[in-house]
């Protein structure tokens, strides 16, 4: 024990500081996951009735109509777009990210796998367009030359529709506009408090496929088999419809990975404090024995110079 | 009211469900115009316009709910407004729609003035629903 007692007394009183404060930050982040979770219930009420009329739509076959080729007059934003499927030039990628550290392997699991995104589809760097939303991976990319067309710092704990309108509209005109022509969105999917799963998912343009892995399960139960009157006509209403599947798609991903974010913060915080306990338990040990020696050793100096006396 | 055919209204949001009532009728704007919904309808698939959907009280006065835009859906008796963003009547922020109001109309000369067209026209859907909200909340 060469420690002094007074370097041990001194670990003691710093470690059990941090301990309090990784402490509170996970009472924080569980607050935060569950203020979020009941928040993604109520989104998921619209996201499903989206998602249930997007499929009744499909069912009748008229996306195979629209993505027959067809003459989008040039210049003129048309909703349908997201239904073509253009010859790919640039891919477009949005990296979701967390701002602050501190979540443990959240953020180096997103853009690890995203590299691997992107190497698996054989992409360089200037086939690819980030979006960045969050501060860590932004900085990832830019620091690597990577294009990056938007980012977005500071999302809110719980992000709002409002919040994230702008963004999904910017998303969305790019995509337009012919910035890129397919769209993947990479995040951490929730799947309990301790575990998220990578997910990277090709969102644009919007596909028989990607609309029935989701979607097709739910369509027997829910009684959306119905013939519907259309007003005015199904053209007309896919193109309301399409713009807004999208955007509940793009805040759907943004919601799944802030809870995301805020599990895996809580998880890293609870196993810092377990730490904290577990060094405090063995710096006390060391404390109480350096103490103890040193009575010893007292003991032993006191008799030796009564006996030295005698 | 046992006898009396009735449908549920629900109007939901990407922030939830803001609004759910039981009613006789309502009264949607669609793009094509204004269309009242009874019970036991056809099923129906509309899209709406910028404006507000009424729905009549067991004392025949009508609750508000200003829409902007997105779709709905009639099924069951049931009556599904499904829109990026709704309010009723009393959670409108009158004064938020004031300076949206303004905003827009600063954004709609700017537009014309560098001849953008993409520009002019959201900020005139931006404009129209300002002043829906606004027509609504100071009726």
């Amino acid at each position: 024990m060469p420690a002094s007692l007074q370097e041990v007394k001194r670990r003691i009183t710093s470690t059990k500081k941090t301990g309090q404060i990784t402490t509170a930050m996970q009472m924080v982040s569980t607050s935060k996951l569950n203020q979020i979770q009941k928040h993604t219930k109520t989104y998921q009420v619209y996201a499903s009735k989206i998602r249930n009329v997007i499929t009744h739509l499909a069912a009748s076959h008229l996306l195979d109509d629209v993505e027959a080729p067809e003459t989008v007059e040039e210049g003129e934003v048309n909703s349908l777009a997201m239904l073509q499927q253009r010859s790919v030039k640039k891919t477009g990628l949005v990296v979701i990210t967390s701002d602050r550290g501190l979540v443990g392997s959240y953020n180096s699991n997103v853009i690890k796998q995203t590299m691997n995104l992107i190497s698996k589809n054989h992409h360089s760097k200037d086939d690819v367009e980030i979006i960045a939303i969050g501060g860590t991976g932004a900085d990832f990319f830019k620091k690597r030359g990577y294009d990056i067309v938007y980012e977005y710092r500071e999302l809110g704990d719980v992000p709002t529709f409002r919040e994230v309108r702008p963004i999904v509209r910017a998303i969305l005109k790019m995509f337009e506009s012919e910035k890129f022509d397919e769209l993947f969105v990479c995040y951490n999917h929730f799947v309990n408090s301790l575990t998220s799963t990578f997910r990277g998912e090709q969102m644009l343009p919007i596909s028989a496929e990607n609309l029935g892995s989701e979607g097709l399960s739910d369509t027997n139960d829910s009684g959306y088999n119905l013939e519907y009157d259309t007003e005015p006509s199904e053209d007309a209403i896919l193109e309301v419809i399409l713009p807004q599947y999208a955007e509940s798609l793009l805040y759907g991903a943004m919601l799944d990975a802030k809870t995301s974010e805020h599990a895996s913060s809580s998880t890293a915080m609870r196993s810092a404090s377990d730490n904290a306990d577990d060094i405090i338990a063995g710096l006390e040990l060391q404390y109480n024995r350096a103490r103890q020696s040193a009575i010893t050793t007292e003991i032993t100096e006191i008799t030796g110079a009564q006996a030295a006396l005698e | 009211m046992a006898d009396k055919p009735e449908l549920t209204v629900n109007v939901v949001t990407p922030d939830g469900s803001i609004y759910e009532e039981t009613t006789d009728m309502a009264i949607c704007k669609t793009t094509q115009g204004e269309l009242g919904i009874l019970p036991n309808r056809l099923p129906l698939l509309a899209s709406l316009a910028i404006d507000e959907i009424r729905v009549r009280q067991d004392n025949g006065e009508f609750d508000e709910v200003a829409v902007s835009g997105g779709f709905l859906e009639f099924s069951d008796n049931t009556l599904s407004i499904v829109a990026s963003a709704a309010e009723r009547k009393e959670d409108i922020d009158s004064k938020r729609a004031e300076r949206a109001r303004e905003r827009a109309q600063e954004r709609i000369e700017k537009a014309k003035k560098a001849h953008n067209p993409d520009e002019l026209r959201r900020a005139e859907v931006s404009l129209r629903r300002a002043l829906n909200r606004l027509s609504i909340s100071n009726r």
